[in-house]
């Protein structure tokens, strides 16, 4: 059983597409990134799965159970929006104490003093949420989400407008819900948060998911180009030039330098026959590192 | 549903504008029962008895809910979709139940202000009138319906105040004139408005309590228009 399934899920406002015949398969347990440009449509296809807005085609199911029966799967859903205000005359706490009511808990006070700690809250317990910074919403948005344990939970931008340190326990907070096996569907801006984060990441652009995949496969997938830095011993004009010769086949292009040279090559295959060259001609390499592309050069090679 | 119509009741008497109505609310209850006392001997010769000392409740009650009601809750729904407060109810418990809720709210909520207003009665009138009060709850729960319907149906909170003022205004009106008039408009508009029903309740005791069917219809009306809402 995945933990989310769409089937062609499509949003259209008037004649604009929003979100176009999406298919997702996110696994149980996993951190799945969601990464698009703004307007790529990520928070509509989050809504509609977290059933705030009607689908107008397609289908999907969570949790094994059809998308049009969600509401009996609310227990099991935790869900931060996009765009988070509360009740500006109740405090952290009677948000928390209404929140997990409504979802028929009957957690303990101690419970819920537990949760606004653990994002952070606490030492703004009984304050009115009137007084809350940007980043302090933020927590309390991610400390409704998980109030009630839930199997999967849509973070959309948990990190936007948040200072480093919450970030930092953030991310903590996430991987530790991952391990306790709640699967985490996450939006996020920041690519090295979902490369850092997430275990599958799917990009978004138009409407459409462009790719979908673990890191490995999309690096290799969009991988243009493999660039390998090696530290060897201090090479002679005459060894450089030599050198450059006999790389002429394998690479793309060849920055050969007294102690370190930088090698382009098309495919991980070629690394071996670059190392093997150096070897051939008794250069001694002390170090040889294989620059992968990031999240980052990935998405704006997507552009 | 409990929990969101808990949370309604509760807030609806932590606003200034409640806290406002209920003065005026207790305040004309007690005027006008002083002033009826004043009166009483001729007034039993009328045949009123006891039932005058809570007719100044229900006088005002009948010109003065709409505006009450729509005051208090024209934004009961789309405070919280204009806010998106809603995201967190809607991932958390049916929109039945949020309807269902928030109409249970807004109603203990007049349940209790018109209870309390004819319990402060009771010293000029020495009675207290079940009926008076059942009638009264039936009346204040058409405008409680009614202005739950606009704010589904209407999405900007400033434009259902303007809309409910706007009807809290004309279905006195309309009510009243129904009364007077052969106009076939009228007339037929008259049957939607509860005054029509109050009006012949002289004659027939029980023509008031088919006006408890309206909110039912305002709350079937709303839930199967949030349900299909986009939040």
């Amino acid at each position: 059983m995945e933990a989310l399934q769409t089937n062609q899920l499509t949003k259209t406002y008037g004649k604009k597409t929003v979100v176009d015949s999406v298919d997702l398969h996110i696994p149980q347990g996993s951190i799945f990134g969601f990464l698009g440009k703004n307007g790529a449509g990520k928070s509509t296809l989050i809504n509609m799965v977290t059933g705030l807005i009607k689908p107008s085609s397609g289908s999907f199911e969570v949790l094994g159970q059809s998308g049009d029966r969600l509401e009996s799967l609310q227990k099991e859903i935790g869900v931060l929006p996009d765009y988070s205000t509360f009740y500006e005359d109740l405090t952290a706490f009677s948000h928390l104490n209404y929140f997990q009511k409504l979802l028929k808990q009957s957690l303990s006070r101690q419970d819920i003093l537990r949760v606004l700690t653990r994002v952070g809250l606490e030492d703004a317990v009984h304050v009115k949420v009137k007084k809350f910074s940007f980043g302090m919403k933020k927590k309390l948005g991610i400390a409704q989400s998980i109030i009630h344990q839930p199997k999967l939970l849509f973070l959309d931008e948990p990190t936007s407008g948040v200072d480093a340190n919450a970030v930092l326990n953030i991310h903590s907070l996430i991987k530790e819900i991952a391990v306790q096996g709640t699967t985490i569907f996450l939006t996020s801006h920041n690519l090295n948060e979902v490369e850092k984060l997430c275990d599958e990441i799917a990009i978004m652009n138009k409407g459409s998911i462009q790719t979908q995949g673990t890191m490995q496969q999309l690096r290799e997938q969009y991988q243009q180009v493999i660039i390998v830095h090696i530290h060897h011993r201090s090479l002679s004009e005459k060894e450089q030039t030599q050198l450059k010769n006999s790389l002429t086949e394998l690479t793309a292009d060849t920055q050969i330098a007294e102690n370190t040279s930088e090698i382009t090559v098309q495919s991980n295959e070629l690394i071996p026959q670059v190392n093997k060259k150096f070897v051939q001609q008794d250069i001694g390499v002390f170090r040889l590192e294989v620059e992968e592309p990031s999240l980052e050069e990935i998405f704006l090679n997507l552009e | 549903m409990l929990t969101v119509g808990f949370r309604e009741f509760k807030s609806l008497f932590s606003s200034i504008r409640s806290i406002v109505i209920i003065v005026v609310l207790f305040g004309v209850t007690i005027g006008s029962a002083r002033l009826v006392r004043q009166f009483e001997a001729p007034l039993q010769e009328l045949g009123l008895g006891n039932d005058a000392y809570a007719m100044g409740l229900m006088l005002l009650l009948i010109l003065a809910a709409p505006l009450f009601v729509t005051s208090l809750s024209h934004n009961i729904v789309n405070k919280e979709t204009d806010t998106r407060t809603i995201r967190f109810l809607a991932t958390k418990t049916s929109r039945s139940n949020i309807i269902l809720g928030k109409f249970i709210g807004s109603f203990l909520f007049w349940v209790v202000c018109i209870a309390v207003a004819l319990l402060l009665i009771i010293p000029f009138s020495k009675s207290f009138s079940i009926v008076n009060l059942v009638q009264s709850i039936i009346f204040v729960s058409y405008f409680i319906g009614l202005t739950l319907f606009l704010s589904t149906i209407i999405p900007k909170p400033s434009l259902s105040m303007f809309l409910g003022i706007i009807i809290s205004i004309a279905l006195p009106v309309l009510g009243l004139w129904n009364a007077g008039t052969d106009n076939l408009f009228i007339k037929t508009v008259g049957y939607v408005t509860p005054y029509f029903y109050y009006m012949q309740e002289e004659s027939n005791n029980y023509y008031a309590y088919f006006v408890a069917f309206f909110p039912i219809l305002f709350i079937l009306l709303s839930v199967f228009i949030f349900r299909k809402r986009d939040l």
